[in-house]
């Protein structure tokens, strides 16, 4: 394959989303910031297109769907019947050699910059289009042969039912996908969480909200816990702490993560020291003046390395927040003025 | 008509090229024209009318466009014997508003954001141009640099009345939206004298000039010179103080006041009569007043109660105003609250200092050309129109205008003594359709300045008439019914002024009446404003206030019933 599909983070920026995906587009770019993001690879939307195109299953997953037709229109049996053969004909085929050799030298180059081997890595769906159900995430995956198979399984996403109804709701082409896949390296997360530059509920843009836990972010996002909330005036840089009993965090185990009950020391301290607290405040404060938006990002704290190194940070997009009471009240009032021309 | 010596005669007559109006071809545009009573009456001189023709009819046409208004483009304004005569510029279709009001919903956004902002903005940029207008030593230039100031003050002119009705359009949109708002929630609107309470007790710059001069008079009394004063017929106290032993310091440093605050007229919509910088007997004559009345400034007083009542009333009002309506509403109420600041503000620093450098400007070409012989007096000018003067000003000796002057005087001295009609009306059209108009055109400067609320009539109160309040109260005393400005030197503490209507030079006898009636008058005009802000009553919209009382009688004011009783018939 002559063409380049496999892409350092370095080599990315926001204006590459149609070839890599958002989330890799989007670490690029953050590089480009200065911001610390793990390490890692992006195999761009071609990559996926020369695995359907060169093993012929592109050809195959198309006359199959087309075999189906108008039934695939109007049943979700008959989509979920496409998924399940889509992803069967997917798990018959291999990677070409060429292909998976180029993934494998990735990887084994990423494990040798920190010169360990089968180094622990995320594998996670990039897309250029936010499509349902297509949003695999494989934590703490190690070693050449999982990666690949990881690899395979986020191009597999792209068949799940709810991504082929979208595809046919939208009058896409149902046996294509915009996909690419990132790899990164495995932050040995201490604590993790969310920051944003804005109070949600209130569009409060003075102050941003930090949320976090101890071990890794799921816990954070997905609502099960209480996390700790910090919230921290944007100039002055008053902390005002909200340390709640967190009992339950995700930690990494040999074959991916596990949820777990906190040790009871951990339960009631805070996830952050105030100094992490205001890296965190000052870097998302500048990544908000860079893009003029009130942002919305990931953070994780490295175990192993010291502070300020230990700060990463691994997502940042705008922020969706209830704008501010006083702008609703303005555009309540300019309304109101323009009726009164109607009377 | 052609005359023998080739000039065409109904040219040379035309006050306003092109707005002089024709009964023919003005009705078939539209069916109703009405006189701006408020400012050209008594009829405006040539010149003085040149100017607002031209350029209130630009401003307001400007205003209407800049902001977009959805259902008015402005005003049309014609000239006729003296009078401005305007007509409403209808938006025609159903769906040239709608495309109106998507662009006026943004255009009007930043009187929302940042109200004092914008103001500040727009008086800094007038100013600004004043003394550009001021940089030149008129009476040591050339007459190429003379002409050339007449016509940068025209521009300046053009301006300000952009400025003036952008302004305007937008400030009073904001507050009629309040007054509807409040109307909807609270049932009151703005001749309650709730809601003037919320919108009342706050400084302005016509005010602070009042104060100046009451200051002043507190000066005259500790330095001796009250007896100087309350004895000197207002055209000598200037005299007469000069004339005593510390008379002469008094004085400059009044005229420096002057200078900074004296750019204005007795008569607001004119510029024949002097400036207070010219001639400060007006300013010392309200001097003279506050000596004849004594006592404190009593406006500091009673903003300081007002304040008082404003917050107490907010207090009461937001209690009624659900918790998820007081934030716009706070914006609303802040907003209305500006307007009348604007009000009076705009008259100080657009209308009255504009007109101040207009005259300057054309008294510098008149003395040149009564010098040359062009015209017989300085006072000419007036008489004589920007067109005539872009003719004669360079090599003045080598025309004459007397015989056009002589014309114009002529007719501006009928135009005086037969008033012009209210209004003008089409066949088969009558007032009722025309206010219709007026009120469809959702115009908010003809809304809240020009028609104003109709008064009701109550039979059970037996009152001799009937009026809108446009400041809360009651007041007895004897009337003083005032036709001009020079008749204001006659008003004497106590009593209850009569007019037509006032304008912001009369402000300082608000300080010792104790009520006044206006024939016309809506609760954004400068008699209802002025009245709320030194807490005397104000009743608007009595139409034949003038006609009916006499000077000398007992009247009783109550506008809270909107009636007026004259005690001794």
């Amino acid at each position: 394959m002559e063409k380049k599909w496999i892409y350092a983070l370095e080599e990315l920026g926001k204006e590459h989303l149609d070839l890599v995906g958002r989330k890799c587009a989007n670490l690029g770019e953050m590089t480009k910031l200065g911001m610390r993001v793990p390490p890692g690879f992006a195999i761009s939307v071609d990559g996926f297109e020369e695995y359907m195109r060169a093993t012929g299953l592109g050809a195959r997953i198309a006359s199959y769907f087309d075999s189906k037709g108008q039934d695939l229109r109007k049943s979700v049996r008959s989509q979920m019947d496409a998924s399940r053969a889509a992803k069967e004909m997917m798990a018959e085929t291999h990677l070409p050699d060429e292909m998976a050799d180029a993934i494998v030298r990735n990887y084994e180059a990423l494990c040798s910059r920190f010169c360990t081997k089968d180094m622990p890595v995320a594998v996670r769906s990039s897309g250029a289009v936010s499509m349902p159900g297509q949003m695999e995430t494989y934590l703490y995956v190690r070693g050449a042969s999982e990666v690949l198979s990881r690899v395979r399984e986020v191009w597999e996403s792209t068949f799940n039912t709810r991504a082929i109804a979208f595809r046919l709701e939208k009058r896409m082409p149902v046996d294509k996908a915009p996909i690419g896949v990132a790899v990164i390296r495995m932050v040995n997360a201490r604590s993790a969480g969310v920051i944003l530059t804005v109070l949600p509920t209130t569009g409060d843009t003075d102050h941003a909200v930090i949320e976090g836990n101890w071990g890794l972010g799921e816990s954070v996002v997905s609502g099960d816990i209480t996390p700790d909330n910090f919230i921290v005036n944007k100039s002055s840089l008053a902390i005002e702490p909200h340390v709640s009993t967190k009992t339950r965090w995700v930690v990494s185990t040999e074959r991916g993560t596990t949820k777990a009950d906190v040790p009871q020391h951990l339960r009631n301290a805070p996830c952050l020291e105030d100094r992490e607290i205001l890296e965190l405040v000052r870097i998302s404060v500048n990544v908000e003046k860079h893009f003029g938006v009130p942002q919305d990002m990931e953070w994780v704290i490295d175990r192993d390395l010291p502070f300020p190194e230990n700060v990463i940070w691994v997502q940042a997009r705008a922020a969706k927040y209830t704008p501010p009471r006083k702008e609703a009240d303005n555009d309540y009032i300019l309304d109101q003025m323009t009726r009164l021309f109607r009377q | 008509m052609t005359t023998a010596n080739g000039l065409d005669s109904a040219k040379l007559s035309a006050v306003v090229p092109g707005f002089e109006f024709d009964e023919k071809a003005d009705l078939a545009q539209s069916p109703a024209w009405f006189l701006d009573g408020t400012h050209s009456v008594p009829p405006w001189t040539p010149l003085f009318g040149w100017f607002w023709i031209n350029f209130c009819r630009h401003g307001m046409q400007y205003g209407a466009e800049k902001l977009s208004l959805p259902t008015v483009k402005g005003w049309d304004w014609r000239f006729k014997n003296g009078g401005g005569y305007l007509t409403l510029l209808l938006v025609k279709t159903e769906a040239e508003q709608r495309q109106r009001e998507a662009r006026f919903r943004e255009a009007i956004r930043p009187f929302v954001e940042d109200y004092d902002a914008l103001w500040q903005s727009q008086l800094t940029e007038i100013l600004a141009r004043y003394e550009d207008l001021k940089k030149l030593d008129l009476d040591k230039a050339s007459n190429i640099e003379v002409l050339d100031n007449f016509e940068q003050t025209i521009n300046v002119c053009r301006r300000m009345w952009e400025i003036h009705m952008y302004m305007m359009y937008g400030t009073f949109t904001a507050y009629i939206l309040f007054e509807n708002m409040c109307r909807n929630l609270l049932q009151i609107d703005d001749t309650h004298p709730l809601f003037h309470k919320l919108i009342t007790g706050f400084d302005n710059k016509v005010l602070q000039v009042d104060k100046k001069i009451w200051e002043f008079s507190q000066r005259a009394a500790k330095m001796g010179l009250s007896e100087i004063v309350l004895t000197s017929e207002p055209m000598n106290i200037a005299k007469n103080i000069e004339a005593a032993p510390n008379g002469r310091d008094f004085m400059r440093d009044f005229r420096a006041f002057l200078d900074e605050d004296g750019w204005r007229m007795q008569r607001m919509s004119e510029m024949n009569m002097p400036t207070w910088i010219e001639d400060p007997s007006p300013p010392l004559t309200n001097m003279k007043q506050f000596l004849v009345k004594g006592g404190g400034f009593n406006l500091e007083e009673e903003r300081v109660k007002l304040a008082q009542e404003r917050e107490a009333a907010e207090k009461e009002v937001l209690a009624r105003i659900a918790p998820e309506q007081k934030g716009w509403f706070t914006t609303l109420l802040r907003l209305a609250q500006k307007s009348g600041v604007f009000s009076e503000e705009h008259d100080h620093y657009l209308d009255l200092y504009m007109h101040a450098m207009m005259r300057r400007s054309a008294l510098a070409i008149a003395r040149r050309l009564a010098a040359a012989g062009t015209i017989g007096s300085v006072d000419d000018i007036f008489f004589i129109i920007p067109e005539e003067i872009r003719k004669v000003a360079l090599a003045p000796e080598q025309f004459d205008l007397k015989p056009t002057v002589a014309a114009r005087r002529a007719a501006w001295m009928e135009w005086c003594k037969t008033p012009n009609p209210p209004v003008i009306l089409a066949e088969g059209f009558d007032m009722d359709q025309a206010m219709g108009v007026l009120v469809k055109s959702n115009d908010p400067i003809a809304l809240k300045v020009v028609v104003g609320a109709m008064p009701v009539v109550r039979p059970e109160l037996k009152a001799d008439l009937h009026g809108t309040c446009g400041s809360p109260g009651v007041a007895e005393g004897p009337a003083r019914v005032i036709m001009s400005e020079e008749e204001l030197a006659d008003v004497q503490p106590g009593e209850i002024l009569v007019a037509a209507t006032t304008s912001p030079s009369w402000t300082p006898v608000f300080s010792f009446i104790k009520g006044v009636v206006v024939d016309r008058g809506a609760s954004l005009s400068h008699a209802a404003i002025v009245g709320r802000e030194y807490g005397i009553p104000v009743l608007m919209n009595v139409f034949v206030g003038t006609q009916q009382i006499k000077t000398g009688q007992r009247i009783r004011m109550d506008t809270n019933l909107g009636a007026l009783f004259i005690l001794d018939k």
